[in-house]
């Protein structure tokens, strides 16, 4: 072949292959072209989730309260796992999970276990010194309670996904969560994720759930807390409650829920370590008879009725009374009262007389005007109505049980809302714990104002049930309640609680309280004090008493409330 | 025609030659206009890498962030102050002999004197 032969020849050569190229490259980009761009979507392109944040729980004061972190979540990849056994032992020291458990998880032929789920920092740091390739991280949301135990019933928990489990965080479990995001980015050979941007970008921005305000002062709620816990565990009783709450708005202060002596307070951080009844927010779940801080309620409706006198004399030297078919007897005896007196030493004799003068009619609509029968709506769950019987299914005996607490269950949230009534003027509110919602996406919130249910009583019977009430904290049977510096007004009351295995009012079990508000010249506080099943003294005025007295002076003191009786030692100086 | 090596310049603008220039020139410019093409989306995988990375920084520094606001919140709980007062510096409660209270005098009053 001459020159010019090879020449076009190896041209012609050069021009077939790339023929073929460009052949191929119509096949792949025109002819294929639909089915490769599925597989390489499938392949690079993933839904990234973004995650919402859970909002924040804080008190009046803006104090953290609940705070969402994200954390590292660990997991691995079993079908690459070369030693099983081996890893689970690194990890359960490391993790604390049970080794028997990681193993199994660990043998199987999953491509993705969860090996431990929202771990602390500094353990993620110690699985990842380990090294391996077969285990990798997650970013997770986890609930942080930085206070831990304090207002522990009250906040409640989340769960493993984040969902509202207990307390604030189930009720306002829909404002705090948020909704999730997405958006639609490519990954490159080795994983990268690469946000494509430009027209056709697809995303859904997250929503930021919504920041909640308390009505609970982190101080006080920490005052309370110890107190009652303090009490508790010197009368090694079976529980306790203690209420704070602002009488002119139904703002609750603080709520204390105590566990049984020996117990520890509930830490929301760790709600497997507790067994379900201490996270329960006994302050609204559970009833009991009151006993004697119900006879305010008698000796309001008579007093409004004007069925008696403050001053006027009733005769209770009998030392007991029968009403249908039973006898009460007073806890000792007493000779003529007033009925300040009959009020402020807690005859039953006394009490019963002028309920029978009141009768069952207007004492059972008084009951119901004080709130009682009814929840109160405060925003906690699992808040029970308390037991009320129709006032046509009460018996020949019932006027006098009621009147002095027994046959009527209450929760302690409306006890406090009650005595709100006669620190107010005589209105009911309503109890509530959140004050607003902040809506982090520029929207408007929610702001929640206090909500007079209805005049219970009028001005002038509060003022001389005050009067009364003073009695009680100054001679009476809550001395012990007096906080130095401050004119207090309240009621002892120490109930027998119903025996589960006879039926009968037990000989051994009671509930000490004490219920009052401070100062009682120009009510700042109502606090309700409560403790279950004392162990020795089980007067109210004796276990209860003290604990209100403690939590009225140093909260008083944090709200810089002026003291308005400077008795007792306090120098009082005129400037 | 002779090809003179080491002088493409004078063979390239030979009158005979100026088709082949234009050809060249062509190829160059479509070249250079895939490569600026090529170029173009390279940067945007690039800039993609990076807001990737900075949205990761900023992600950890917003959990650096809150872990500290946590690790403040907790360190300024009521229970850890009040030990810290009590069992660490000796601070004691207030007894109510040391408690003056001053009341002080309407304006009024205070004019009068």
């Amino acid at each position: 072949m001459d020159r010019r032969g090879r020449i076009l020849l190896i041209v012609a050569l050069i021009a077939l292959g790339f023929a073929l190229v460009a052949g191929r490259l119509v096949y792949l980009q025109v002819i294929d072209r639909a089915d490769l761009a599925a597989r390489a979507e499938r392949q690079q392109q993933r839904v990234v989730k973004l995650e919402s944040k859970r909002g924040t729980i804080f008190d009046r004061q803006e104090r953290e309260l609940a705070v969402s972190l994200e954390v590292e979540s660990v997991y691995g990849v079993p079908s690459d796992m070369e030693n099983p056994r081996q890893m689970a032992q690194q990890l359960s020291r490391i993790l604390r999970e049970d080794p028997k458990t990681l193993e199994r998880r660990l043998s199987s032929d999953k491509h993705f276990v969860w090996i431990s789920r929202k771990v602390e920092p500094g353990r993620a740091a110690k699985v990842k010194d380990l090294g391996s390739k077969d285990v990798g991280f997650r970013f997770e949301s986890r609930r942080f309670y930085p206070k831990k135990a304090l207002a522990g019933p009250v906040l409640g928990f989340t769960g493993m996904d984040n969902e509202g489990l207990e307390g604030l965080e189930r009720t306002y479990d829909k404002e705090l969560r948020g909704v999730n995001g997405w958006v639609l980015a490519e990954k490159d050979a080795v994983g990268r994720t690469v946000f494509p941007g430009g027209p056709g970008f697809q995303y859904r921005l997250p929503k930021a759930g919504n920041d909640i305000v308390l009505t609970i002062d982190e101080v006080i709620q920490h005052i309370a807390d110890r107190e009652l816990e303090r009490a508790v565990t010197t009368a090694r009783a079976k529980g306790g409650v203690c209420i704070v709450m602002d009488p002119g708005t139904g703002e609750l202060l603080a709520l204390s829920v105590a566990s049984a002596h020996g117990r520890p307070a509930f830490n929301p951080n760790e709600p497997q370590q507790y067994r379900s009844g201490e996270w329960r927010n006994r302050g609204v779940t559970d009833v009991f008879e009151p006993g004697s801080i119900f006879k305010v309620v008698l000796a309001a409706a008579a007093l409004e009725e004007k069925v008696v006198h403050p001053l006027e004399k009733i005769d209770c030297s009998a030392g007991s009374i029968k009403v249908a078919d039973r006898v009460i007897s007073d806890a000792h005896r007493n000779g003529v009262l007033t009925f300040t007196d009959v009020i402020a030493d807690s005859s039953n004799v006394g009490t019963i007389k002028v309920a029978l003068r009141l009768g069952k009619e207007r004492f059972a609509r008084y009951i119901t005007a004080f709130g009682f029968g009814q929840k109160t709506g405060v925003d906690i769950p699992g808040e029970i109505p308390g037991l009320l019987k129709d006032r046509r299914l009460w018996s020949g005996v019932s006027i006098g049980s009621i009147a002095i607490g027994q046959e009527i269950g209450v929760t302690p949230i409306q006890m406090a809302a009650a005595y709100g009534v006669l620190a107010n003027g005589g209105m009911l509110m309503k109890p509530y714990l959140v004050s607003r919602i902040v809506a982090q996406d520029g929207g408007a919130g929610k702001k929640f104002t206090p909500q007079p249910v209805g005049r219970a009583i009028s001005k002038e019977t509060c003022a001389k049930m005050s009067r009364m009430l003073q009695r009680v904290v100054a001679t009476g049977t809550g001395k012990q309640a007096k906080p130095t510096g401050y004119s207090a007004a309240g009621k002892t009351g120490t109930a027998q609680k119903i025996d589960t295995l006879t039926g009968l009012y037990s000989k051994k079990e009671y509930v000490s309280s004490f219920v009052g508000f401070v100062p009682a010249s120009s009510p700042k506080l109502v606090i309700l004090v409560m403790v279950d099943t004392p162990e020795g003294d089980i007067y109210g005025g004796i276990v209860a008493a003290p604990v209100f007295r403690a939590v009225a002076e140093q909260s008083l003191a944090y709200l810089q409330v002026a003291p308005d009786d400077a008795g007792g030692g306090m120098l009082l100086v005129n400037r | 025609m002779q090809t003179r090596t080491g002088d493409i310049g004078s063979f390239v603008f030979e009158r005979g030659n100026r088709g082949s220039l234009r050809r060249v020139l062509a190829v160059l410019v479509i070249v250079a206009a895939l490569l600026l093409y090529v170029g173009g989306k390279v940067k945007i995988v690039q800039l993609g890498y990076q807001i990737e990375a900075l949205e990761k920084e900023k992600r950890d520094l917003e959990r650096e962030n809150r872990a500290l606001r946590i690790e403040a919140a907790s360190l300024s709980s009521p229970a850890r102050i009040e030990e810290i007062a009590l069992k660490r510096l000796g601070m004691v409660r207030i007894a109510k002999e040391n408690l003056i209270v001053v009341k002080q005098q309407p304006k009024a009053a205070q004019r009068a004197k």
